[in-house]
């Protein structure tokens, strides 16, 4: 199989988009966000959206798989985002958000890097930020109600990691790709049929797309599904899709098989969903050449690490995107006297509504 | 863009980013536009700002080194990240401030953080600060920026110089070069050469002969350098045989007790003080001065023939325009060293009380190997009110007394790594430890921190000037073009 050279495209439209946000700054006293610990929002898009649902069954029906290697050799694909808020302005914030496909060939992981792209996002701009990148990316031809501003980054790291999972369907062949997060689909930010039509996609040209959560709010017995696969011998699956299926199916769009993971002898286990559409067996088979041809360390796939380690901002990566936004967007930067530290001193934390504070 | 950072004590932190072509040993100047006045801030050390997340940032790309990728970074965002990470930390040292444009003491104040301008201070703005008259200064150096540095003459004269640094940085080619212009501008002085490394500075390296040949008189003692004993006078022998010969009180008298009553008779000679010296009753006190004064005799040091007797006054009338006798000491014993340093020393002061001489420049390499004990306060404030101005040259700082490093004037440093070495020299009460211990460890060849009345307290780094004249300061080696002569 040919390695794919994705820095042959770009999302042009987060480019535009994003400088036409910052040029069109106005009257732009920007609040520098802390940068001692950056909270970057990743691609694990379905812990926010996701309930807690108490599954009753008995432990001793699910089915156990064993996995085991094979000789098949198999181009892994993985790929992740991040979005960070960069500051304050008086009408609204800037944000990042960035995007990273990493895959592995014979002898080394190679990865294409997408971003930074810097919006400003405001009361006003939201809506048409927001609607042209759906319309742009997801096809949507419907305007779809805009979330709060803070919400803003979270929506438009989703539309760019939706981006990348459409390119590499499309553009791998004979692979298994790796998604950060589930597939199943339910909110505005998982629209049906985007997803349907990614995964067919993938399908037509022989890939398998499989996806790690490392996080998941399911429970059966009481105990997070992942945590069920504890006790057995890796590499091996749980399969706990009738289970959830059965239960959950009328609320959620279940685009995946759903396990239980443990990959390698470890005290981590995760959340994997495979796609549905294809054979079980050979989703299985794919998960066995993951762990044949990627290294798997606790139990989590080394290019989806990658891919989430490229995709994140480091503080510095922040100082830098503050000073360019200065420069070149001329963002006056003020700071604003932050009234909990005032009036508490030592005493206020160092969280307001889960943002650390200078 | 530089911007203060902290100021504690003495101590100035200037953040610059992005990075500036600013090393240490430079100076900048915070300017407080409001008040017109100015700090001037010496850079002593350098490092990166500690930006939040570096260490992030540095396992981020360790973890990736197995990686090859391509960054899609339309805005080049990576440009600016590169600015915040390579962004650097001055330490530095507030050495002056500027009052209305005038040089001032008055370092009492602090500038505003907010509003105060940082810059480099050119080289031409340095020269001028230091007050530099270069028509009537010495032609030392240059700056990193390639301004010229002349220092002062009269912060030379009468003054108290060190010139150090480990072996092979440049020090005796330093001294060369203050020797050449001092004695180029009518200048006296007087070389302890222990390596013979001075007396070939009248010819050029192609062994042709300098404007200057005629002005330096190389001596070496023994050879074209001997004395009479009424030259030298009872003085000068009584403290070689006391000092360095170690003769006992007793002996003492009877020696000056024979040489008393020789000059009375008009018949001091080494002939007769010899005899004089054997017919002494007491065997014990014979053998003694005998001991002794055979020692003497041997150095071939002292002569009864007047003709080929060296007479000093005789030496610096020849100077009359300037000149150096440069004492070879190389190849001869530590003792006779002594013996021709506490002549020359004893001769020199005589001849500055009694305005034989107006005032000497003395270079004395390694004085360790030759200066006694109790030379070393006699040097630096006696001496020294006399008119005989040294200059210490040393690789080992701890040989030079410690009351010279309080006493001097001027401090040539050249580099040194060794922290016991430098502890030693930031004894001088002009620097500071920290400026010392930073800034002589990155000297390189060739270039010195000068410290002192020199440069108007203003410590500067710089590369001394190269020298014309046939220095024999290299050491010669095995694996080298120079052939062997066949007898």
């Amino acid at each position: 199989m040919q390695v794919l050279d994705f820095s042959q495209k770009a999302p042009y439209d987060f480019i535009e988009l994003g400088n036409t946000s910052l040029k069109n700054t106005i009257e732009s006293s920007h609040r520098l966000r802390n940068i001692d610990s950056p909270t970057n929002y990743i691609g694990n898009f379905n812990r926010l959206n996701e309930h807690e649902f108490i599954v009753n069954f008995d432990e001793k029906k699910l089915d156990m798989i064993r996995l085991v290697y094979t000789d098949e050799k198999t181009h892994i694909f993985g790929l992740d985002t991040s979005s960070i808020e960069l500051g304050e302005t008086s009408n609204g914030l800037l944000c990042a958000v960035r995007g990273t496909i990493v895959w592995k060939d014979k002898v080394k992981y190679n990865y294409t890097r997408y971003g930074p792209f810097i919006f400003h996002v405001t009361e006003n701009n939201k809506q048409f930020l927001y609607n042209k990148l759906r319309q742009m990316y997801f096809g949507a031809s419907k305007a779809a109600p805009t979330p709060d501003v803070w919400w803003m980054p979270g929506r438009i790291r989703n539309i760019l990691e939706r981006w990348l999972q459409g390119q590499l369907s499309q553009s791998c062949e004979d692979s298994v790709i790796l998604w950060d997060g589930s597939l199943t689909a339910w909110t505005i930010d998982s629209p049906v049929a985007l997803i349907d039509d990614m995964l067919q996609m993938a399908r037509s040209r022989g890939n398998v797309v499989l996806a790690f959560s490392k996080k998941t709010k399911f429970t059966i017995f009481g105990r997070r599904i992942a945590d069920l696969i504890n006790n057995r011998d890796a590499p091996c699956l749980l399969d706990l899709d009738e289970i959830i299926r059965q239960q959950y199916g009328n609320y959620l769009c279940f685009f995946g098989r759903v396990y239980a993971a443990k990959l390698t002898p470890s005290q981590f286990s995760f959340r994997l969903d495979v796609d549905r559409e294809i054979e079980r067996e050979t989703g299985i088979n794919a998960v066995q050449k993951l762990i044949s041809n990627d290294i798997v360390v606790e139990s989590y796939p080394e290019t989806l690490r990658l891919a989430h380690i490229l995709s994140r901002f480091s503080a510095s990566e922040i100082i830098g995107m503050q000073r360019l936004i200065a420069e070149n967007f001329g963002i006056r930067t003020v700071f604003r006297p932050n009234i909990r530290q005032i009036l508490f001193g030592p005493y206020g934390g160092g969280l307001v509504n889960n943002k650390m504070i200078l | 863009m530089m911007q203060i950072y902290k100021i504690d004590a003495n101590t100035v932190q200037v953040i610059c980013c992005p990075p500036e072509d600013v090393n240490r040993g430079d100076y900048l100047l915070i300017e407080d536009v409001n008040s017109e006045r100015s700090l001037i801030i010496q850079v002593i050390n350098s490092g990166y700002v500690n930006v939040p997340g570096i260490l992030e940032d540095i396992l981020r790309s360790s973890s990736t080194e197995k990686l090859e990728g391509v960054d899609l970074d339309p805005l080049e965002v990576k440009s600016f990240v590169n600015i915040i990470k390579d962004a650097e930390l001055f330490t530095c040292k507030i050495r002056g401030a500027l009052n209305k444009g005038k040089l001032s003491n008055n370092v009492s104040w602090i500038p505003p953080r907010s509003t105060s301008r940082l810059r480099k201070l050119p080289d031409v703005d340095l020269i001028k600060l230091l007050e530099n008259e270069p028509q009537k200064g010495l032609d030392i150096g240059t700056l990193k920026g390639g301004g010229q540095i002349s220092i002062n003459i009269n912060s030379i004269d009468g003054k108290l110089n060190i010139i150090t640094g480990k072996k092979g940085t440049g020090k005796s080619h330093l001294s060369k070069l203050l020797l050449i212009q001092l004695v180029s501008r009518g200048g006296i002085c007087i070389v302890f050469d222990v390596n013979g490394e001075y007396i070939n500075l009248g010819y050029t390296k192609n062994e042709g002969k300098t404007s200057l040949y005629d002005r330096f008189i190389p001596l070496t003692p023994g050879n074209d350098f001997k004395v009479t004993p009424q030259y030298a006078g009872l003085g000068v022998f009584l403290r070689v045989m006391e000092n360095v010969l170690g003769l006992p009180a007793t002996s003492a008298w009877e020696f000056r007790r024979i040489w008393k009553e020789l000059k009375k008779q008009d018949a001091l000679t080494l002939n007769n003080l010899n005899s004089a010296i054997r017919a002494v009753s007491n065997n014990y006190i014979q053998d003694a001065l005998l001991r002794r004064f055979e020692s003497l005799i041997n150095t071939k040091f002292f002569t009864d023939d007047w003709s080929v007797a060296t007479v000093l006054e005789a030496e610096m009338d020849k100077m009359d325009k300037g000149g150096a006798l440069i004492i070879n000491l190389q190849n001869i014993n530590s003792k006779f060293r002594q013996i021709v340093v506490e002549f020359l020393l004893s001769k020199l002061s005589q001849l500055l009380e009694n305005w034989g001489l107006k005032a000497v420049f003395l270079f004395a390499e390694e004085a360790h190997l030759y200066l006694r004990e109790t030379y070393w306060n006699d040097v630096v404030t006696r001496m020294r009110h006399l008119g005989m101005f040294t200059t210490f040259i040393t690789n080992q700082p701890d040989s030079i007394h410690k009351s010279v490093y309080r006493q001097a004037d001027n401090i040539f440093l050249f580099n040194f790594t060794n922290e016991h070495d430098l502890e030693i020299v930031s004894r001088a009460a002009m620097i500071d430890v920290e400026t010392v211990n930073i800034i002589a460890r990155q000297l390189p060849p060739h270039h010195c921190l000068m410290l002192g009345k020199v440069l108007n307290n203003f410590p500067l780094i710089v590369r001394i000037n190269s020298l014309k004249e046939k220095t024999m300061g290299e050491t010669r080696l095995f694996f080298s073009d120079l052939k062997i002569k066949k007898s």
